[in-house]
């Protein structure tokens, strides 16, 4: 029995197969949150999380199960380089700001104030070195080397995932932390901060994935094949590297977008703000 | 739990760098213009950094087996006659195999396609099955068409096959026992073997070789061999 998916040489199987590795880290998290909100509730009375959060917290949970168990983690380590590249964008893309977002603000900021983290998360949430971690992050983890020697081996393909995962987690944070004030607050300048941090390098090794004539990754190219070509495969993991991430930013833009308007519309109409002269208005007070 | 809320006032202005923010942004740019292309020599430089396994060069003492087989149009081939005079990669196969042979013929075809016509045409790729019982020549002419249909696929009788075998220096395949549903595994040997014109082997080329390694070496081995 294996604890975590890495590439093992053996032809691929559809028959499920158990990482209990997987299972121990979403039951440990599941389990986390539960000794959390217990606590806060002999402390206070009440566990001060919404619906949402609790919806968020077991989409993110599911999701980072998807995406390390069989068979997607599997494919995904030793078999499929586009599979791999859809770990990636479900990790960070998904699973990351759904943690992000299941997290309440005063379990944050419990944690960070007992580990000391709160300077480090500070730091990490400021827009410029978010990219720069984010896009660091893309790059170091998509070179054949790393892919390479770390998918080689459990070990190694755990902290590919588990870097995936924390770095996902800062990448969020300026534009969906728990903390308001470690997100960006100007809206314009959230919407670019999330573009330059989750589209704007990706298409550098997604280029080189889809215009390499040969097979940039061994453990790939030398795995029993499923389905695709290694080239094939290649080129759909590039695409997807290239474009995958585009619906989703653009979809949180759009969100973003769509609650400030909302706010802007909200605020010229609580009781007390001054009102805009309406159409109608004008007339009756020109006549 | 009301005081731990509070216990981290929101610090952003105190928490700021000390450096003014352009000067932040022209660090960060060199610093991501930085990785950007370190990454991008890494992916660049693959090829060059990762050619060190390849092959083992052999002794020359074996040459082509001298087997007179079956292709799979079901004519005759003279495996040491047909391949004379023309650079040949020869490998021990079967069909059903789970992992090594289509390993080996995927890159290897990927390679051919690689391969400049003039080098390709030096070539005669041999694909000689392990599996007589179930592999038939219509069979292996469809296995080897989804890699390259230049592809030569022989087949033979197992007395046939087992002395190609011993003749080219690897060992005889040998059959497991047959499950519930009558599959089998076939271990063999894993190699591709390379044959000079003059029907000498002088590489074998194990289990692992990528495409990129396999053109740089057919296109120089064409090079060195004349025509």
């Amino acid at each position: 029995m294996r604890w975590w998916c890495s590439q093992t040489m053996e032809p691929w199987s559809w028959t499920p197969q158990p990482y209990v590795g997987v299972w121990a880290v979403v039951i440990a998290l599941a389990s986390l949150r539960w000794r959390a909100l217990r606590r806060r509730r002999a402390a206070t009375g009440g566990i001060d999380v919404t619906t949402r959060q609790r919806w968020w917290f077991w989409l993110a949970l599911m999701a980072l199960w998807v995406a390390s168990d069989w068979p997607v983690g599997a494919l995904g380590a030793g078999y499929l380089a586009s599979v791999h590249m859809s770990q990636y964008l479900i990790y960070t893309l998904v699973a990351a700001p759904l943690f992000v977002l299941a997290a309440p603000e005063w379990w944050v900021r419990q944690v960070l104030a007992r580990r000391r983290l709160y300077r480090v998360v500070a730091w990490v949430s400021r827009p410029l070195y978010a990219v720069i971690i984010a896009n660091g992050t893309l790059l170091a983890t998509h070179t054949p080397w790393t892919v390479d020697t770390l998918r080689g081996s459990q070990v190694g393909s755990f902290l590919l995932d588990a870097i995936w995962l924390v770095t996902g987690i800062a990448m969020w944070l300026p534009v969906i932390s728990p903390l308001q004030e470690h997100r960006v607050a100007s809206v314009p300048l959230r919407s670019a901060y999330l573009f330059g941090a989750a589209g704007l390098t990706a298409m550098v090794p997604g280029g080189f994935l889809t215009f390499s004539r040969t097979p940039l990754y061994s453990s790939y190219e030398i795995a029993p094949r499923v389905g695709l070509s290694a080239i094939d495969d290649q080129q759909l993991a590039g695409a997807l590297m290239k474009v995958g991430a585009v619906p989703v930013i653009w979809l949180v833009i759009a969100v973003i977008w769509v609650r400030w308007a909302n706010a802007e519309r909200d605020g010229d109409l609580r009781p007390g703000s001054p009102q805009r002269p309406t159409s109608t208005a004008l007339e009756r007070d020109a006549g | 739990m009301g005081d731990l809320d509070g216990a981290i006032a929101p610090d952003r202005s105190r928490a700021a760098g000390r450096l003014d923010s352009q000067a932040r942004w022209r660090i960060g740019t060199i610093v991501v213009a930085a990785v950007v292309l370190v990454v991008a020599g890494l992916f660049a430089s693959r090829s060059q950094g990762q050619r060190a396994m390849a092959f083992v060069d052999l002794d020359g003492s074996v040459t082509m087996p001298p087997a007179l087989l079956v292709d799979t149009d079901g004519e005759r081939f003279d495996l040491r006659t047909e391949t004379a005079g023309r650079m040949t990669l020869l490998f021990f196969g079967y069909l059903s195999c789970p992992d090594a042979c289509p390993i080996q013929m995927a890159v290897l075809g990927a390679a051919f396609g690689d391969l400049p016509s003039d080098v390709r045409d030096r070539y005669t790729v041999v694909f000689v099955t392990t599996d007589p019982a179930r592999d038939s020549p219509e069979d292996l002419r469809t296995y080897l068409d989804r890699f390259d249909q230049s592809f030569v696929g022989l087949t033979g009788s197992s007395d046939e096959l087992r002395d190609a075998q011993f003749a080219a220096g690897v060992p005889a395949a040998t059959a497991n026992e047959p499950d519930a549903d009558g599959n089998y595994l076939v271990g063999h040997a894993t190699q591709v073997l390379l044959f000079d014109p003059d029907g000498v082997a002088r590489r074998a080329y194990g289990l692992g070789v990528r495409q990129a390694d396999w053109v740089a070496d057919l296109k120089t081995l064409a090079r060195e061999v004349a025509p």
